[in-house]
């Protein structure tokens, strides 16, 4: 039971900063994301800093926001622990945490070709 | 003469066409081909997409609109 639980799996997580903090508090935010993950003896495999996007959709009345992909590998029994901690802080505006297989290269898509 | 209802063409799916084998909720220029300019998911009888491949295609339309990459609704 305890092997299992200790099992680290490969996760995705992508976050949406607050666009009002600045330079150096969007660092501090990252920073403490990811040292969340290392406290919690995780591993962070790679970062994938998107810079600052328009957002499909007003977020607590903010129209612009920061994204960040992470790739990470934590035991499951963390995650909930992770969420938990990315409710409360209000500079997330959203989050998903996403079972991957590998990590990628670079983010980058086949294109549809009409057959 | 326009074909009759079990006489239409059937189009076949542009994943298998395209050999495309996982959806992902990041890749906009693919998913923004299969909603509508009103953010609707566009249904598989128009655009010819396998059921297999629609479910992957909606599931990842829905984690995109959760991350607020893709409108839920957008005005025209």
């Amino acid at each position: 039971m305890n092997t299992h639980k200790e099992e680290q799996r490969l996760y995705e997580g992508m976050y949406i900063f607050d666009t009002s903090l600045s330079e150096e508090g969007k660092h501090k935010l990252l920073d403490k994301v990811t040292s969340s993950i290392v406290d919690k003896r995780g591993k962070i495999h790679k970062i994938f800093d998107q810079g600052r996007k328009k957002l499909a959709y007003e977020i607590n009345k903010k129209r612009d926001g920061y994204y960040v992909l992470l790739f990470f590998s934590v035991s499951a029994h963390m995650i909930d622990k992770l969420w938990k901690e990315y409710r409360l802080n209000e500079n997330i505006l959203r989050f998903i945490t996403l079972q991957v297989e590998k990590v990628p290269e670079a983010i980058e898509f086949q294109s549809l070709e009409e057959g | 003469m326009e074909p009759s209802f079990n006489q239409k063409k059937r189009r076949s799916c542009p994943f298998k066409a395209a050999g495309i084998k996982e959806i992902n909720y990041k890749d906009l220029a693919l998913l923004t081909q299969f909603i509508t300019e009103r953010g609707k998911i566009l249904p598989r009888r128009i655009t010819g997409v396998s059921a297999l491949y629609q479910r992957d295609l909606v599931k990842a339309i829905k984690r995109a609109r959760h991350m607020s990459l893709l409108p839920f609704v957008s005005k025209i």
